[in-house]
């Protein structure tokens, strides 16, 4: 008996090996297919996209996309020789981003081989839950769009989020700590509002972005009333309780950290309810997400009550040609670029830069990709990108610190109302 | 906190409690008549969120106040009248082909298809109006206001306070004082005697399913127009909170519904008003299970004799 099951262990030892020598052996084959197949492209390597795409979030992923695949289409699909193609994901579930959906769908690009690098994610709380994954994979990972400063820091424990792995995450987007801010300041020093209401949907970006925000509005002089945290998943909760509460002390402003689909719109439209639709209401780029003409965008959700709203956008408003970029992209999409179309641009951009600089040293994809990331992260390398020169710091946050303020104009889009850009401040070195 | 922010949240509470209450008795009475927990009901009131929004914005394209007080009490008439009789069909037709089937099998059948019929109407909506949440065109002008104790309160809150009311009156005299509403009692206490003297059980319970869903879709006109942005996942909340608010009255109670609907709306305001906003959803809990332990059949319930 015992003799029998030995034997069988090694039988199947011996079919282990012989698959394990097979697939090797397709490796090289493909491999020299590839190399000496064209000469000029030596295949196809794939950049992975996860983005909000679906349902209310698509005001902020289409043209968010939008912007990847003009890149990749301005580099004529191809770059150090590899034919170009995307992986696209959509993290949004039933309308709503999904951290959870965010990390099952960059465990599937990490599982791709061909996978080189990766644009996204769009939410700050879906970077949280996917940079840990990315991060010992080595998958260069470029958000266009996340701004909450902890995916970058280090935590009350003491670690980043990255853990010991070599820094894999870069974003172009100007930070919250500097948005944050750069809100406060707009509000007091050119809205001339000295007291404010603040309420947050509790989630990482909205916190984040309410935090630094009181911090430096009571720095400057202002008052906080009141603030309030109200998690709203699922968009059912009722603001006009704690707006009545917060009437007494007489806000002349009301801040809103967080994003349409946790309640942007809707604070926006209760405050006309208890009698606060004259204050003005100011939030980050979680609420400049697209005109009155875009379903479920905050001004097409707020209604005529979006009018006098402020807004921010974490990345420069006035691009280095910024004529070029907004044509080439209406002549291809017949629309205007979203806020972050041309961060996601210039992401892109970086990838491209990438692979061109290192593919003709790389022996695989794995290696590849493991080259790509540390070009990228290492050596304070200088992209020229749509936002002009970009670099990334050793933990990789953007040398670019823009923040740009949009307000609501009800006028625009045919009466429908859209924000407007109003100005931009470099806040680099402050 | 002075009286004037007392009185505002008064009526905000008064306002939010409606919609709890209207969702609530419909819950109650079909419970009370068939001792099904109808699981699907919070998503006929979130359907009934949809068919007014769609209404307001695509025949009478509506985008914003109407400040011509007969053409606003005209639409809303036809809004409300619309809704609630499709309404009212949708509930007659769930129980004809979900849970008549089912009646004399054990409870747990029906219940699974209350839990699927949930999922059907969500996904219905999902597929027509996709997952993103819409805009209810807010019609009544917010600044009509009436002062009030130093409180200032809109013209929305007391029509919502109104309307909840009148449909109460209306509910407790039809099943009080008419002979359908007799018929619905004495299903509710004993169907076997009521069918041997007469009373056509099938219709009587179509009927209940009836009112039950047009109330359901009243409250979903009046959420649309008070919060001004509805999804299609807005049922399982509200419906949630509108069965506790029937299991606090009393479930099978139709005062105790309306009751407990109200008073989850004060919890859920003042909560708000005291800074525990976000303990809102545990203090309406908390206060659920005290009850349940002092009082297990509800503030009002009657554990045997009339339900309906």
């Amino acid at each position: 008996m015992q003799k029998l099951s030995r034997s069988i262990a090694l039988l199947a030892a011996m079919v282990l090996i012989l698959a394990a020598c097979q697939g090797t052996n397709t490796g090289n084959s493909s491999a020299s297919t590839g190399s000496g197949g064209a000469g000029a492209t030596k295949g196809t390597i794939v950049i992975g996209v996860d983005l909000p795409l679906s349902g209310g979030e698509a005001p902020n992923g289409q043209p968010t996309l939008s912007g990847i695949k003009l890149a990749i289409e301005k580099a004529n699909g191809q770059a150090g020789g590899y034919k170009i193609e995307t992986d696209v994901r959509d993290d949004a579930v039933n309308g709503t981003h999904n951290p959870e959906q965010g990390a099952t769908n960059v465990q599937a690009l990490i599982a791709n081989e061909n996978v080189i690098a990766m644009v996204g994610p769009f939410n700050s709380n879906v970077g949280k839950a996917e940079i840990p994954l990315t991060s010992p994979a080595g998958l260069l990972q470029c958000s266009p769009a996340n701004t909450n400063p902890s995916l970058t820091k280090k935590g009350a424990d003491g670690k980043f989020l990255r853990g010991d792995n070599p820094v894999s995450y870069i974003r172009v987007a100007t930070t919250d700590d500097i948005q944050g801010p750069a809100l406060a300041d707009y509000l007091y020093t050119t809205l001339k509002k000295t007291k404010v209401f603040i309420v947050d949907d509790t989630e990482t970006y909205g916190k984040g972005l309410a935090d630094t925000f009181e911090a430096k509005f009571k720095d400057l002089g202002g008052t906080v009333t009141a603030r309030q945290g109200v998690p709203n998943p699922d968009g059912s909760a009722d603001y006009t309780s704690i707006l009545t509460a917060a009437k007494g002390a007489g806000p002349d402003s009301v801040m809103y950290g967080g994003v349409t689909t946790t309640g942007g719109a809707k604070l926006r439209t209760q405050m006309a309810d208890v009698g606060m639709g004259d204050l003005s209401y100011i939030g980050g780029d979680g609420i400049v997400d697209g005109s009155g003409d875009t379903t479920s965008s905050y001004v097409n959700l707020a209604g005529p009550a979006a009018a006098n709203s402020f807004g921010s956008v974490a990345a420069t408003h006035d691009i280095p040609n910024a004529g070029d970029f907004a044509a080439a992209f209406k002549a291809k999409y017949a629309t205007d670029p979203g806020a972050y179309s041309a961060p996601a641009y210039a992401c892109t951009q970086v990838i491209l830069a990438a692979v061109e600089a290192v593919a003709k040293d790389a022996k695989d994809m794995k290696d590849l990709r493991e080259k790509v990331r540390a070009y990228v992260t290492t050596g304070g390398q200088k992209f020229d990108t749509a936002l002009g020169p970009v670099s990334f710091d050793e933990n990789g946050d953007s040398s670019q610190k823009v923040i740009s303020f949009y307000k609501t104009d009800m006028t625009a889009a045919d009466g429908k109302g859209d924000w407007v850009f109003a100005s931009q401040k470099d806040f680099a070195g402050q | 906190m002075d009286l004037s922010v007392f009185t505002q949240q008064f009526f905000n509470a008064l306002s939010l409690g409606a919609i709890y209450a209207l969702i609530a008795l419909g819950y109650t009475m079909v419970y009370g008549i068939i001792e099904l927990i109808n699981f699907a009901h919070g998503d006929v009131f979130m359907v009934g969120a949809f068919t007014a929004m769609w209404l307001l914005t695509v025949p009478f394209s509506q985008s914003g106040a109407i400040h011509n007080p007969i053409l606003l009490a005209g639409l809303l008439i036809v809004v409300f009248a619309i809704t609630m009789t499709f309404m009212g069909f949708v509930g007659m037709g769930i129980e004809r082909f979900a849970y008549r089937p089912l009646r004399n099998a054990p409870r747990l059948a029906p219940l699974l298809t209350a839990i699927g019929v949930s999922f059907i109407l969500q996904n219905i909506i999902q597929t027509i109006f996709g997952p993103s949440p819409r805009r209810t065109p807010k019609v009544f002008p917010t600044d009509i206001r009436f002062d009030l104790f130093g409180a200032s309160i809109s013209l929305l809150s007391i029509f919502i306070f109104v309307l909840t009311l009148a449909l109460i009156i209306g509910l407790q005299t039809f099943i009080g004082r008419t002979r359908l509403g007799r018929a619905m009692r004495a299903t509710a206490q004993d169907r076997q005697a009521a069918q041997l003297m007469g009373v056509n059980i099938n219709r009587t319970i179509a009927l209940t399913f009836f009112i039950g869903s047009a109330l359901a879709g009243a409250g979903g006109v009046v959420y649309g127009l008070y919060f001004g942005q509805i999804g299609f996942t807005l049922g399982f909340s509200a419906g949630l909170k509108a069965f506790t608010a029937a299991v606090l009255g009393g479930i099978g109670n139709t005062t105790g519904a309306a009751l407990g609907g109200f008073l989850i709306g004060f919890v859920e305001v003042y909560s708000g008003q005291f800074g525990l906003f976000r303990w809102s959803e545990a203090i309406v809990f908390g206060v659920l299970i005290v009850v349940l332990v002092f009082r297990p059949s509800g503030l009002l319930g009657q554990p045997l004799g009339e339900r309906a």
